[in-house]
């Protein structure tokens, strides 16, 4: 869709607006973040203190080491860092299996609180804007973005904080016992913490938002070189096409190779600068000694505390390095929950009388956002109580655009759609789609059974309901013969079935429905001629006493036609 | 194409070796970076020492500091250096694959690519190269290092005191052999994680797909909290795998603290002096400092190797798909067609064809089509009409028999779904003729009656069109692919199903520029079903089922 192209060019705009509201379904498992977020500093803390405290110990063992042998009486308590020690080793490793463990559900929960919020929002989408949605490598890219923002909390929001804490906490120990020492390391760590976290996101995000629009584009142009191969290879002008997409992975490999420089930066610094501290600590920490202001152990304590911040700010190159990828992601996404295209429903919906309708077009024109011409151009038409209409037209001429317009999938860009007269925007959506049964030109399978596949049309049928509807489609033979029965699998989009079967099963659906208008939209694409007759006899009993709309290519074999009107690049003949 | 016997993993290895320079390079830089953490962790513990052992003024130290200072940098250095190489490993890796699967792809053609998705086929070519990379850039080298650093720095702690080494080494049997464990356990479980993350995607789209049926259906609620379900049912049995992936690593990582805490305490005491044998009487606080400090190095090359396992299983899962097919064999060597603008004579005789994964042969066909001459090859679906011209696009090679084309120059191409790209109307028509100029696309639209449509728009031939020329009706988006042929100028016509799908005006239409393009002289070959289209032809051959061919009219 244009719109969530446009989101995904590198642009300008807050950085906060991009992300806030990921941010704030993120803030639905409030809760959970916290104690995530306490774990991770628990287990970052026992890492420190496992190395300063064995820092301490080791010095002071070896201090009093040296007075006894100098004869000195002295005595150094050992058993309690002993414990202290090994206590820091345990709840190092336990801490750290907890919280991974324990994250790792966080992030799965808000995984599936993004994937059913997007949904959500996906279902109100009119026709049009699914149509687009239907190129498989757009819906590929959706689920990719989801998982990218899924990540959110575990590398972009609790690190960061978890360092920072971290840093604090060390640098207030320092302060403690030696407050220069605490002043010199303090300014040393923050300044990298504020890189890392504000400068070097700002630093890759240029490449970072590039590498992934481009990435996509790579991807189209490489599905339209395919799919133009036959061309391509017959005109001679494949290399051209190549060396376009040559240029573009050029610019993909120096993106990439930007950010790894960058990430490389970054890495260096981490190591760089904590040791840098770790030295200031001791080199601050040495004269304070020799003032005679702390011990020796205590010495060597403080700069191993701040050399054990090498891990937790280990963790904050790459992912802000390269946070311009994540927040392409969610730009995209937001482009999709703002997008256009949606039904809404009226605010206050008239039911439908228990009459049957009818059904009208009034001077309906469809305009398709970038198309040439009007798909539709001042179309009137009506579906008479009772009648079977058959509307004739080659691919492309607008026919299941008319069926959309009917059941309330695309609005028109002008005139009106009507049902007994009253505007279909004024219809309860859900009133009107219990009337109207619609076989689209693409109705979908789901990867389910057949039974779960009929029983979408109506939830409560039972068996025999779904045998009778099997058997006016010719399918119930075929039925009794799978091992499984009702319960077979279909498969992918019904790949596990012939797609003349998966198109009678996508009927027998609709004859599930109680309705009083039915549309039918090329209801034969894929039947053998033989099988078509049996289905078009069984069909015609089963319509009988409804209005009937057949959208189709040519007359020939729909039962029961009494008007037959054609379309043909949007007009009526 | 690859060798019927190459698997997955010879083909990674084989790559390893064309960036073994790089591999190696970064080996270097990681080992470099480590040794100087050696020399940084002895610098601190020896200024130590000498700051409360001796009672040093730090003042007098501060070479030593500003020595401890060059280390740091040139260890970032080296981490630099490491990153660098790492990628460029990665990246020679990747963009070798692509070209290789590029040139294999365009060998294969439109038949032997079949009925393969192209939009997975763009997905493989894009993100699984990808997904080779951290095995490069990562796996490879950290394997390197975890082999050669920890060597170095148990000899180090050797020399400074063996017990220490002793305790150390201790830990080592435990380490290949959950090396093992992690590597059996992380291979099927990241195995298991791949598969169900990949159906929990499949789910989600199997929903989006269907999102217009569920409207129809009234389902939009409960579709959604399906949705939610499912995710939360992944969730569930996920967390099922993790609690076993996870606590390899953390073994490895318990064993790793445990050791240091060992270390840390037995040092202790024998500084102490209540350690009365071995070497720890001679330990001081500097080789004691230097031992604590390594002692994490010593295991840190081995987390970080866990932490690259996945690499390995996403580099060896899409080595799957793409090796397969690299292994797809091409049914002729594809040569770019040299540009002799001479219309073709075609001659056929017995050619038998034999179309991957069907069984039936079709054939044995005659057929001869003098230069200029346009030919309907007509017969019911399944008598090899498509083959045919897909023989003589060279995309099929003949199983028996002789075809011969003379002379080969360029040929025009059209089936039934018109090919377009995204992007402007001009640059549709130029995928044929790069270098038309804009006369030449009037010209051309003006053939198949379009030009008064594109003249009303107000971005004329810069309108652009969307991904898969959305914006256009099928009759015009059939007219533009056949101005396209006007303008390639191709000696050779081939034309499969052209007006299927169209309405009676739109089909009068495109016979109509049909019969022009004939009249420049080009040799044309359609298949076709329509009668009026087979009218417009010089001659009618019908093909049955048995593969025979008969001349059922001449016009």
């Amino acid at each position: 869709m244009s719109e969530c192209q446009d989101g995904s060019r590198p642009g300008r705009g807050s950085l906060v607006a991009d992300f806030r509201p990921w941010l704030g379904r993120l803030g639905r498992r409030r809760r959970r973040l916290w104690l995530g977020g306490a774990l991770m500093l628990l287990t970052a803390a026992a890492g420190i203190g496992l190395l300063a405290l064995s820092g301490w110990f080791i010095t002071a063992t070896a201090v009093t080491g040296a007075l006894i042998a100098a004869g000195v009486a002295a005595t150094l308590e050992v058993y309690v860092p002993g414990g202290g020690i090994r206590a820091f080793a345990v709840t190092r490793t336990v801490a750290r299996y907890t919280e991974r463990l324990y994250n790792h559900d966080t992030v799965l929960r808000v995984l599936a609180d993004l994937r059913a919020d997007l949904f959500a929002v996906l279902v109100r989408l009119d026709g049009q804007a699914l149509s687009r949605l239907r190129a498989s490598e757009w819906l590929n890219r959706l689920t990719a973005d989801i998982d990218t923002l899924d990540g959110l909390y575990l590398r972009l929001l609790a690190p960061p904080v978890v360092a920072l804490l971290a840093m604090l906490a060390v640098v207030g120990l320092l302060g403690i016992m030696a407050p220069p020492v605490a002043w010199g390391a303090g300014l040393v760590l923050a300044a990298l913490w504020g890189w890392l976290v504000i400068g070097q996101p700002a630093w890759g995000m240029t490449p970072g938002q590039r590498e992934v629009v481009t990435r996509d584009r790579l991807r189209s142009r490489m599905i339209e070189l395919l799919q133009g191969l036959a061309e391509l290879r017959g005109y001679g002008t494949l290399a051209p096409r190549r060396q376009e997409l040559a240029a573009l992975s050029r610019r993909l490999y120096a993106d990439q190779r930007r950010l790894a420089a960058r990430q490389g930066v970054a890495q260096a610094l981490v190591g760089c600068g904590v040791s840098a501290a770790a030295v200031l600590a001791l080199w601050l920490g040495a004269r304070a000694h020799a003032a005679g202001h702390i011990g020796a152990a205590t010495l060597v304590m403080l700069p191993l505390a701040v050399l054990a911040l090498g891990e937790v700010f280990g963790a904050l190159p790459g992912a802000f390095t390269r946070l311009g990828g994540t927040r392409a992601a969610a730009r995209r996404l937001n482009a999709l929950v703002a997008t256009s295209g949606r039904i809404r429903p009226p605010r206050e919906a008239r039911r439908l009388s228990e009459a049957m309708p009818a059904l009208a077009l009034e001077g309906v024109t469809l305009r398709y956002p970038d198309a040439l011409t009007a798909a539709l151009d001042d179309i009137s038409l009506t579906l008479h109580p009772g009648e079977r209409l058959a509307l004739l037209g080659a691919s492309g001429a607008g026919k299941s655009s008319i069926g959309q317009l009917l059941t309330r999938q695309i609005d028109p860009s002008t005139g009106r759609v009507t049902v007994d007269g009253t505007d279909l925007r004024q219809v309860s959506l859900d009133d009107l789609r219990d009337r109207i049964a619609c076989l689209t030109q693409h109705s979908e399978l789901f990867q389910a059974s057949v039974a779960d596949n009929l029983r979408l049309a109506d939830p409560e049928a039972d068996e025999a309901a779904l045998w009778r509807v099997l058997e006016a489609v010719d399918l119930a033979e075929w039925a009794r013969s799978l091992p499984e029965g009702l319960e077979t699998r279909v498969g992918e989009s019904g790949r596990r079935v012939s797609g003349g079967q998966a198109r009678r099963l996508a009927l027998a659906r609709v004859l599930l429905r109680p309705a009083d208008v039915v549309i039918l939209d090329e209801p034969f694409t894929g039947l053998d001629e033989a099988t078509a007759v049996r289905v078009a006899g069984r069909l015609d009993a089963w319509l009988a006493g409804r209005s009937v709309l057949y959208l189709a290519h040519d007359a020939s074999r729909l039962p029961g036609v009494t008007r037959t009107l054609t379309l043909s690049e949007g007009h009526l003949r | 194409m690859l060798a019927d016997d190459t698997t997955p993993r010879a083909w990674l290895a084989e790559l390893a070796g064309r960036v073994r320079g790089w591999l190696w390079l970064t080996g270097a830089a990681g080992l470099a970076a480590g040794l100087c953490t050696v020399v940084q962790m002895g610098l601190l513990a020896w200024l130590v020492d000498q700051l409360v052992t001796r009672s040093r003024d730090p003042a007098e130290l501060a070479p030593v500091f500003g020595l401890l200072l060059g280390v740091l940098a040139l260890r970032a250095v080296a981490q630099w250096a490491q990153e660098r190489a790492a990628f460029e490993a990665g990246y020679r890796v990747r963009e070798r694959v692509r070209e290789q699967l590029l040139d294999h792809l365009v060998a294969l053609g439109p038949v032997g690519l079949g009925d393969r998705h192209t939009a997975g086929l763009g997905q493989q070519w894009v993100e699984q190269v990808e997904a080779l990379d951290g095995y490069f850039a990562r796996f490879l080298p950290q394997l390197g290092l975890v082999m050669a650093l920890p060597l170095v720095i148990l000899a180090v702690v050797a020399w400074l005191d063996w017990l220490a080494a002793l305790l150390l080494l201790a830990s080592a049997p435990l380490i290949p052999l959950f090396m093992a464990l992690v590597g059996m356990g992380a291979e099927r479980l990241n195995r298991e994680q791949f598969e169900s993350v990949t159906r929990l995607a499949g789910h989600f789209l199997d929903r989006v797909r269907g999102i217009a049926t569920l409207q129809l259906f009234n389902r939009a609620r409960e579709s959604t909290r399906e949705v939610y379900v499912a995710a939360d049912d992944y969730r569930r049995r996920s967390l099922r795998t993790l609690r076993l992936a996870f606590l390899s690593s953390a073994v490895l990582e318990f064993f790793a603290s445990v050791a240091i805490a060992v270390v840390a305490i037995y040092i202790g005491f024998g500084l102490l002096g209540y350690i009365a044998f071995g070497p720890a009487d001679s330990l001081t606080l500097f080789s004691g400092l230097l031992i604590l400090l390594l002692a994490p190095e010593f295991f840190q090359p081995l987390r970080t190797l866990s932490q690259h396992y996945h690499d390995r299983a996403a580099a060896l899962g899409a080595a799957d798909g793409l090796v397969a097919l690299l292994k797809e064999p091409a049914a002729a060597p594809f040569r770019p067609a040299p540009a002799d603008r001479e219309a073709p004579r075609i001659t056929l005789r017995g050619v038998t064809l034999r179309h991957r994964g069907r069984d039936a042969r079709l054939g044995p066909f005659g057929l001869s089509v003098a230069p200029g001459e346009c030919v309907a090859l007509v017969g019911p679906s399944g008598s090899g009409k498509s083959s045919l011209l897909q023989l003589l696009g060279g995309f099929l090679a003949p199983e028996g028999g002789e075809a011969t084309i003379t002379p080969r120059g360029p040929l025009a191409w059209m089936d039934q779904r018109p090919w377009l790209v995204q992007g402007s109307l001009a640059d549709n028509l130029r995928l044929a003729a790069p270098a038309a100029d804009e006369a030449a696309l009037w010209q051309a639209l003006c053939e198949v009656h379009l030009e008064a449509l594109v003249a009303g728009l107000p971005a004329g031939l810069d309108t652009p069109l969307g991904e898969r020329g959305v914006g256009l009706s099928g009759g015009q988006a059939q007219r533009l692919a056949l101005a396209r042929v006007f303008l390639a100028e191709a000696p050779l016509l081939l034309l499969d199903e052209p007006t299927a799908g169209l309405d009676a005006d739109t089909e009068a239409a495109v016979i109509e520029a049909l019969q022009r393009l004939m009249q420049r002289g080009a040799t044309v070959v359609i298949a076709t079903h329509q009668p009026a289209l087979c009218a417009a032809a010089d001659r009618v051959v019908e093909l049955n089922v048995s593969g025979a061919s008969r001349e059922v009219a001449d016009v």
